[in-house]
């Protein structure tokens, strides 16, 4: 069957969403020529809205020019999903790996996304479990506290998940999250009677809930990861 | 599951395709296919182009297709567009190089057709090759099914 599948991971702290967009660009380009091996990006953003592939900018519910005032960022980009906000206290991974040498279709990869998510609220008693058709997402009864969108190039994925821990959940009013009208934002801070770790503790068990659904025996974290020092090394 | 292929043996009797079933995904046996999961039709140098039951299946329910344009160009093993399902956007690479004469419009308003349909009216797009050439590049569908089960098996 398959050989040892081997995880590098870069824990990136605060990033801005272009900045790691186009890190995640090389690396997917990188991953194709079989350059490094299956990576994920832990990281959280600073308020940040994005659009995805179909553009439904009529789920902003605010005008973009409105934006800066509330301290936020605009992107479009070439994932999956709908409309979805991005900003601190939401821990979010980037796996950038090879579906083709896993064998693993979209639907498939989505999954253990969206159970990766479940895995993790179930640490702090919290009953999460996956979206019904047409909902992709992690839910804790009606209410959303996990959010996925992803893109798939030549077999290789880039962007994916969203896991509110604790984030600014008024930021979430100015838009129609994922485009699913009269459901609630929720984060596991709202959901759990268990006092929470610090949020490094939260993102090192979302990375280890990741790596165990999908199997990798080998996870090695990456010295110094930064979005410069990889632009300017010699290959 | 016995009904589902008799039927579909009948159907393929009267639209005079050969089909090969293997398991769950279907085959046919007149097209050529991509590692990428793209199947191609030819007619001299004419090429209809679609991704095969086995890609739709491993995609889940297609929302969005994101067509080119007529007249853009398409390289074999690059890609020409992209399909949206289960919030991921996968990328289609065409099995040919040549120049785009159609796109399937009624993806537009149907996308589900590729799920449905995704052999005949769920075809993407139709090129003009510029390398027949090309064709030995990618596998028929014996060698096709194997990819597949390969695949699958990896997991």
């Amino acid at each position: 069957m398959r050989g040892p599948l081997k995880l590098e991971v870069w824990k990136m702290g605060f990033v801005n969403y272009l900045e790691a967009l186009k890190l995640q660009e090389k690396l997917v380009s990188d991953r194709k020529l079989c350059r490094i091996p299956d990576t994920l990006l832990s990281l959280q953003h600073p308020p940040t809205y994005t659009l995805g592939k179909r553009r439904t900018d009529h789920n902003l519910l605010i005008p973009e020019s409105e934006l800066k005032n509330i301290g936020a960022e605009l992107h479009y980009t070439q994932r999956g999903g709908d409309i979805t906000f991005h900003g601190p206290h939401q821990a979010i991974l980037y796996p950038i790996i090879s579906l083709r040498e896993m064998g693993l279709g979209a639907r498939n990869y989505v999954e253990k996304l969206e159970s990766t998510m479940i895995e993790l609220s179930s640490l702090y008693g919290v009953k999460a479990c996956a979206g019904k058709k047409c909902e992709t997402g992690v839910w804790v009864g009606e209410r959303k506290i996990g959010a996925i969108g992803v893109r798939i190039s030549s077999g290789i994925t880039s962007h994916g998940l969203a896991f509110n821990i604790d984030p600014e959940l008024e930021y979430f009013k100015h838009i129609v999250p994922c485009g699913i009208t009269d459901k609630e934002v929720t984060s596991l801070r709202r959901e759990t009677s268990t006092a929470l770790p610090s949020e490094e503790v939260i993102q090192e068990q979302l990375i280890s809930c990741f790596a165990r659904l999908f199997g990798y025996n080998t996870v090695v974290q990456k010295e110094n990861p930064s979005i410069l020092s990889d632009h300017e090394e010699i290959a | 599951m016995a009904s589902k292929m008799l039927w579909a043996t009948r159907a393929a009797s009267y639209l005079r395709i050969s089909v090969v079933h293997r398991g769950f995904s279907t085959v046919l046996k007149d097209l050529k296919y991509a590692d990428s999961h793209e199947w191609v039709k030819v007619n001299g140098t004419a090429a209809t182009i679609g991704i095969t039951d086995h890609a739709q299946d491993h995609l889940g329910d297609v929302v969005y297709v994101e067509l080119p344009e007529v007249g853009a160009s398409v390289k074999q093993g690059d890609s020409f567009g992209a399909v949206e399902s289960v919030k991921a956007t996968s990328d289609v690479n065409s099995p040919v190089s040549g120049k785009v004469v159609e796109v399937n419009e009624e993806l537009s308003n149907s996308p589900a057709l590729v799920n449905s349909s995704p052999y005949k009216d769920g075809w993407i797009i139709k090129v003009e090759m510029n390398d027949s050439g090309e064709l030995k590049n990618l596998m028929d569908s014996e060698e096709y099914s194997k990819f597949c089960e390969e695949e699958d098996s990896k997991h």
